[in-house]
Formats: C-alpha cells, sequence, structure tokens
C-alpha cells in the first residue's frame, strides 16, 4: 500500500511539467469555486443581516386589520398580549421587537419623497444599532418622539440637515389625511434597496400619524439565537396562535406589502395574523441570489467539464506511456485491482494537492478582498444591501469545494486506470509508447 | 493430452497453438507444441528467430494466453484459472526476466527487487530487507540499492530484473534471453547466478537464448521451428548442431 503511495507520489514528481499543468488547473478551480461560493453566500449574508434588521426578523407575526374589506392596514392589534404568549412558545428566542409598518410621504420644504416606514422603540432595538451606520446626528434621537431617521440618499433629496424638519404625511385607517412633523436627528449611510425606500420614526409618532391605539404594532418581529429553528419556529406559532384564537393566515412567501392587493381582494373584516420568515419578506429581491447561484452552477459545470476532460486526456497519455510498466507489474504478480488503485492513488494525490493549493489561493484572495473593503457598484449594492463587498470564508464549504473537486478528479481517473488494468499483461508489455 | 504425466512436471505442455491476429490476417505463433519440464530441470528453449520461444515462454508464464491446447504450470490447467488466480501463479510460482528488463522507473534498485515481497505479503520489513540485500550482493548490485534504474547500466539492470525474479524464490524461473542485451562477461555472471540457485535450491530454469555458450549450460535444449517442436537434444548436441551451422 505504502509502495503504491510512493510510486504514484514519484510518479508526479517525474512528470513535474504535466503535475503542474494538471495540479494548476485543478487549483484554478478549486480557488474559482471558492471564491464563487464565497461571494454567493457573503452576498446572502449581507442582505440578510441587512435585510433581518432594517424590515424584518428570523420571523414575523404580523398580520392586516381591516374595518372594510377592501381597506386593509398592516398592523396587529393587542399585540402586547401575543407578544407575550410568543415569549412563552419559543424558547428558541433571542429578543423579540415591535415595528410599526406604514407607508407616507415625507415633505421638505424642497421635494418629497414616498417611502415605507417603520416605528421603532429604539432602546429595545439591539440589531439595528450594529447595522445602521450613523453618518450625522445620534440613533437615540429616537428616543424622543416627532423625530425620524433618514437615509443619506433620501436626505440628499430632499436637502435636509440633521436638525431640520420634515413633513410627515399619511391616510389613516379610516380614511383621513393626517400629517406629523419630525425632526431630522440622524441620517443614515445607504443600505441598498432597501433603504431606499425606508425611513425610522418611533413608534409613538408613527402611531399617532396613523391615530392608532398604543397596543397596535405594524409586525413582531422575532430573532431567533438560531436562524436554523426559523421552519420550526413559524410552524409552531401558527399552531400555537390558531390554539390561541386567532386567525392566521396562509403563508404567503412574498413581502407584506406585495400583499395588499390580495388582502383587499378578500371579503373578510377584522383581524388576521400573518406569520412570515425573512426570505419571504426579501423575496423580492433574492431572485438576483439565485440568478447568482445558477450561474455559478452553469460556470462551475462547463468548468469541470472541461478541466475533466482535460484531466482525463492527460492522465491517459500518462497511463499510455505508463503501460509497459503496467504489463510488467501484472506480470510479476500485481493484481489489477492495484493497478487500479495506483492510479487513483495518482489522481488522488494531485487532486488533493491541486484543491489544497487552489482553496488556500481562493482564501486568501477572499480574505483579502474582504481587508480591502472594495466598494461595489450602486446597482449591485443595492442589490446585497451593502455598500462593500463580502466574502463569506466557512471551512466547511471549502473543504466541501475541496472534496468535490478531488473526487471528481479521482472519479476521471478511474476510466483510462481501469482500461490499463485490464490488459492482459504481454500486450501491456509490449505496448510502444 | 496426457495429464497424468505431469506428476512431477512443473510445466507440461500438450498440443498448444497460438495464433496472432494482426488486423485481418492471422500469424500462427505456435502449431501445436508439446513439451514436459520437470521440477529442477535447467531448460534451454532455442531456435531462429522467429520460430516462437517468447510466444511459449509467455505462455508458461502466464502472461498470455493459448488460442489452443493445454498449458499445466505446477499442476493446475492455466486455463481453468481466473484472472486473479492467475495472478497468484505469477507471483509466487513464477519468476520472469523479460527481455527488456523491464523496471519501475521511480522506484529505486531496492524497491524494484523488494516489490514482489511486498505484493506477496508474506515477509515482514526486515525479512523483507535481509532477502533482498542477499540477492543483490549475489547479483552484484549490494552498493547499487539506493540508485534509481535509469542510472544503471544495461547489465546492471538486468541483474535487478534477475534479482528480483528471484527473490520470492519461485519454483520456476523464465527468462526471455537473458544475455540478449549484455555483453559476454555480464552474460556469463547472470548464468552462473542462475545455475548456482538451480543447483542449490532446485529452482526449474526455463530460459530462451541464440547464444550456444549461453546454451550450453543447460540440461537439455529443447529446439523450435516454424512454430512447432523440432527435438530435445543434449547441451552438447546442441552446440554441435549450432558449430554445424544447423540452426
Ligand atoms: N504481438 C504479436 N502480434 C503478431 N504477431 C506476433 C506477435 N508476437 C509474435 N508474433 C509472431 O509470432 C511468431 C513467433 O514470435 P516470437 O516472438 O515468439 O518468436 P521468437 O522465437 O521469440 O523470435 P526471436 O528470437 O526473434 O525473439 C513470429 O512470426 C512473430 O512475427
Ligand atoms: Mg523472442
Amino acid at each position: 500500500m505504502l509502495q503504491l503511495f510512493l510510486i504514484a507520489f514519484r510518479n508526479l514528481g517525474t512528470h513535474r511539467r504535466r503535475t503542474l499543468l494538471l495540479g494548476g488547473a485543478i487549483a484554478s478551480v478549486t480557488a474559482l469555486l471558492v471564491i464563487l461560493m464565497g461571494l454567493s453566500t457573503g452576498m446572502k449574508e449581507s442582505m440578510l443581516r441587512s435585510a433581518t434588521t432594517l424590515s424584518t426578523g428570523h420571523v414575523n407575526v404580523a398580520g392586516f386589520y381591516k374595518v372594510t374589506a377592501g381597506q386593509a392596514a398592516p398592523v396587529v392589534t393587542g399585540y402586547p398580549a401575543i407578544l407575550e404568549q410568543i415569549r412563552k412558545d419559543v424558547p428558541e428566542l433571542d429578543f423579540a421587537v415591535q415595528r410599526g409598518r406604514g407607508w407616507l410621504k415625507v415633505v421638505s420644504e424642497t421635494s418629497s419623497i414616498q417611502v415605507g416606514v417603520g416605528g421603532i422603540d429604539i432602546q429595545s432595538e439591539p440589531g439595528l444599532r450594529q447595522v445602521l451606520q450613523i453618518r450625522a446626528g445620534a440613533l437615540d434621537g429616537l428616543a424622543e418622539p416627532g423625530t425620524v431617521l433618514l437615509f443619506e440618499k433620501q436626505a440628499k433629496k430632499l436637502n435636509v440637515q440633521v436638525g431640520e424638519s420634515v413633513t410627515l404625511a399619511a391616510q389613516t385607517l379610516r380614511g383621513a389625511s393626517n400629517t406629523v412633523d419630525a425632526r431630522v436627528v440622524a441620517i443614515a449611510a445607504d443600505m441598498g434597496m432597501l433603504s431606499d425606500f425606508g425611513i425610522f420614526v418611533p413608534s409613538e409618532t408613527l402611531r399617532s400619524l396613523y391615530q392608532f391605539k398604543s397596543d397596535t404594532a405594524g409586525a413582531l418581529l422575532l430573532y431567533l439565537k438560531d436562524i436554523q429553528h426559523v421552519p420550526v419556529v413559524q410552524a409552531r406559532l401558527r399552531q400555537t396562535l390558531t390554539d390561541a384564537g386567532h386567525t392566521v393566515m396562509d403563508h404567503d412567501p412574498r413581502a407584506f406589502f406585495m400583499k395588499f392587493e390580495t388582502v383587499n381582494r378578500e371579503a373578510w373584516t377584522g383581524q388576521r395574523l400573518d406569520i412570515t420568515n425573512w426570505e419571504d419578506e426579501i423575496s423580492f429581491i433574492t431572485w438576483t441570489l439565485t440568478a447568482l447561484n445558477s450561474l455559478t452552477g452553469v460556470l462551475i459545470f462547463v468548468l469541470m467539464v472541461i478541466i475533466g476532460v482535460g484531466i482525463m486526456n492527460t492522465l491517459w497519455i500518462a497511463i499510455r506511456e505508463r503501460t509497459r510498466e503496467i504489463g510488467t507489474l501484472r506480470a510479476i504478480g500485481m493484481q489489477r485491482t492495484r493497478v487500479l488503485l495506483m492510479f487513483v492513488f495518482e489522481a488522488l494525490l494531485l487532486g488533493l494537492l491541486g484543491t489544497l493549493a487552489g482553496a488556500s489561493a481562493g482564501l486568501v484572495l477572499c480574505l483579502a478582498v474582504n481587508a480591502m473593503a472594495v466598494h461595489v457598484p450602486e446597482v449591485v449594492a443595492v442589490f446585497i444591501m451593502s455598500d462593500t463587498l463580502n466574502l463569506a470564508v466557512h471551512p466547511s464549504s471549502i473543504v466541501g469545494a475541496m472534496a468535490f473537486i478531488t473526487a471528481c478528479t479521482t472519479a476521471i481517473s478511474l476510466i483510462p486506470s481501469f482500461l490499463a488494468a485490464r490488459l492482459k499483461p504481454v500486450t501491456a508489455m509490449h505496448h510502444i509508447g | 493430452m496426457n495429464p497424468t504425466a505431469s506428476q512431477s512436471s512443473i510445466v507440461s505442455i500438450t498440443n498448444v497453438t497460438k495464433d496472432y491476429t494482426l488486423g485481418k490476417v492471422v500469424v500462427p505463433a505456435l502449431r501445436g507444441v508439446d513439451l514436459e519440464v520437470h521440477a529442477g530441470e535447467f531448460i534451454s528453449i532455442a531456435g531462429p528467430s522467429g520460430s516462437g520461444k517468447t510466444t511459449l515462454l509467455n505462455l508458461i508464464g502466464c502472461v498470455d494466453t493459448a488460442t489452443g491446447g493445454v498449458v499445466r504450470v505446477a499442476g493446475q490447467d492455466t486455463k481453468q484459472l481466473t484472472e486473479r488466480q492467475l495472478t497468484n501463479l505469477r507471483l509466487n510460482t513464477i519468476g520472469f526476466i523479460f527481455q527488456s528488463f523491464n523496471l519501475v522507473q521511480v522506484l529505486s534498485v531496492f524497491q524494484n527487487v523488494e516489490f514482489p515481497l511486498l505484493l506477496q505479503r508474506k515477509l515482514d520489513k526486515a525479512q523483507r530487507r535481509e532477502r533482498v540485500m542477499q540477492l543483490l550482493e549475489q547479483v552484484g548490485l549490494a552498493n547499487h540499492a539506493k540508485h534509481r534504474p535509469n542510472e544503471l547500466s544495461g547489465g546492471q539492470r538486468q541483474r535487478v530484473a534477475v534479482a528480483r525474479a528471484l527473490v520470492t524464490r519461485p519454483q520456476l524461473v523464465l527468462a526471455d534471453e537473458p544475455t540478449a542485451n549484455l555483453d559476454s562477461v555480464t552474460g556469463q555472471n547472470i548464468i552462473d547466478l542462475m545455475k548456482e540457485l538451480n543447483q542449490k535450491e532446485g529452482t526449474t530454469f526455463i530460459f530462451s537464448t541464440h547464444d550456444a555458450k549461453v546454451m550450453s549450460h543447460a540440461n537439455a535444449v529443447v529446439r523450435l521451428a516454424d512454430g512447432k517442436f523440432l527435438d530435445r537434444i543434449s547441451a552438447a548436441e546442441a552446440s554441435r548442431a549450432m558449430a554445424a551451422g544447423d540452426h
């Protein structure tokens, strides 16, 4: 066994050019795979991080309230009782916050914008603090009612600074127009699509604008200790909240603001709850991930095929060159399986060395890109909800990539090895080449 | 068809034919050869070029299969054996010295000679070492154990090949023109080594050669002509025949 390894190892050493070429090809594919996976996962993580603080929890208990059948408001009435029940039912919970939801017009002296609004209790929003990069003012200003946080682009459009006031205008549940004045207390760095269409105000301000009661929230955002538990928690809440007498809507994997049309078309009135997860709430944006993943998949596949053919061809030549040797070894009593093993070892060794080199290179590149905090073009930033490129480096996926490519290399080598091992010893020995 | 005669025969060949097919042309290399070789014999196979010496040795060595007839080696009909069993027969019973050495280039002299022992898995490391070094001593290559084959001369390589063929102490050693690529002195050394083993250990040797001097060491010379068994004569008769130009 050891000898087979030795032969394999020395053969790689003897044919240095071929080894370098093949190993280099394998390394390149591995590096590419690691980088592309890093990019895809990194984007997903960026999205997740931004989205789960700006607009969604891991799991959301939200809902719609309708006074008349065609006029839905995105609210949960009597939320403190529901929150209490959730705390009891979900031991996986890290923390939960309530948010107000709305759609309003921000009017400054020179301009106006239509945006979604989040009503927050800034003291109980640990996530926002980590994600929002405040460019001017202070987040804690939102502790006072009658204040607002804008994002840079919005502030620019409205031409307002911290300390200046804007007017927020919206329609109440009963159809009346209402306005409140709000002082800009903080301007945060843009965070892509979600920040383009969102602002934050204190819950109190939102409630007074819409004339909601104090036990009304837009959504309860639940953050779990481990995101893996999302499906379980979602299913459980659906059950327990139904058992507690609430009407829970069928699961609809779309963001809440895309559901108005459907909800308004339905005949019911009163309160219904809607339980969603973070993926649902950012589904309108995750198609970019799917596209990227498909692209990555196709790219890797094509490369693997090309490299695969290359490897097979090169191994073919290598094995043909050594047919005489194979014949000799068979003639002195080496079993076919061992011959096969010898070549498989060679491919395995080549694969391991190649992928190790490639993974290291890919890893270094990923880390370098992260360290340099490369700024992405705005179109991309909109999608990944982050203005810097973040490549995820997870040991498990890197090892997975290595294992996958090594396995492919080895599998490919089986074909010529098998053919060579099958030859009659004498035929192999008299082989010229 | 004479299966009983094989009791003390290590090789028993009955009416063996071998055809090679080259495209559509069938080349008969052996046309019904009979041969008995008893354990402990030192047999030379002679015959003009193309008479089928190599073909015959390949059949006995189980590296090729006969078209017709029966080849029995160490009492076993090789046609009845599976590929795995044939491989084991080659490993444990037969030693093959090839005309063109056929060493593994990436292994050292020591490792080349040790290789069959590793395949056998019978001896531990120390025993293997002792066995290999003893043989390298015998072929005069003890000082070259760590060299690679491409650092050796042709004669030295052939001696490595001899050592490799003998290292498992096979009952039967086949050698296809073992001295053809060697100068006469080295050739003589190889023959002496073979002879010594034959006498000391009772190893059976069957070798082909064109060289009268080499032939003269044989117990008997089996002559082939045109793929057929011609006769079995003594070494003395053979050298007389060769001297007379009767190939
Ligand atoms: N692989 C092969 N394919 C086709 N014909 C072959 C093959 N090997 C040998 N032959 C033919 O079989 C016949 C016997 O060949 P063989 O090699 O056994 O002769 P030989 O006695 O060993 O000759 P030499 O003394 O030249 O080595 C020859 O006619 C040869 O052309
Ligand atoms: Mg020959």
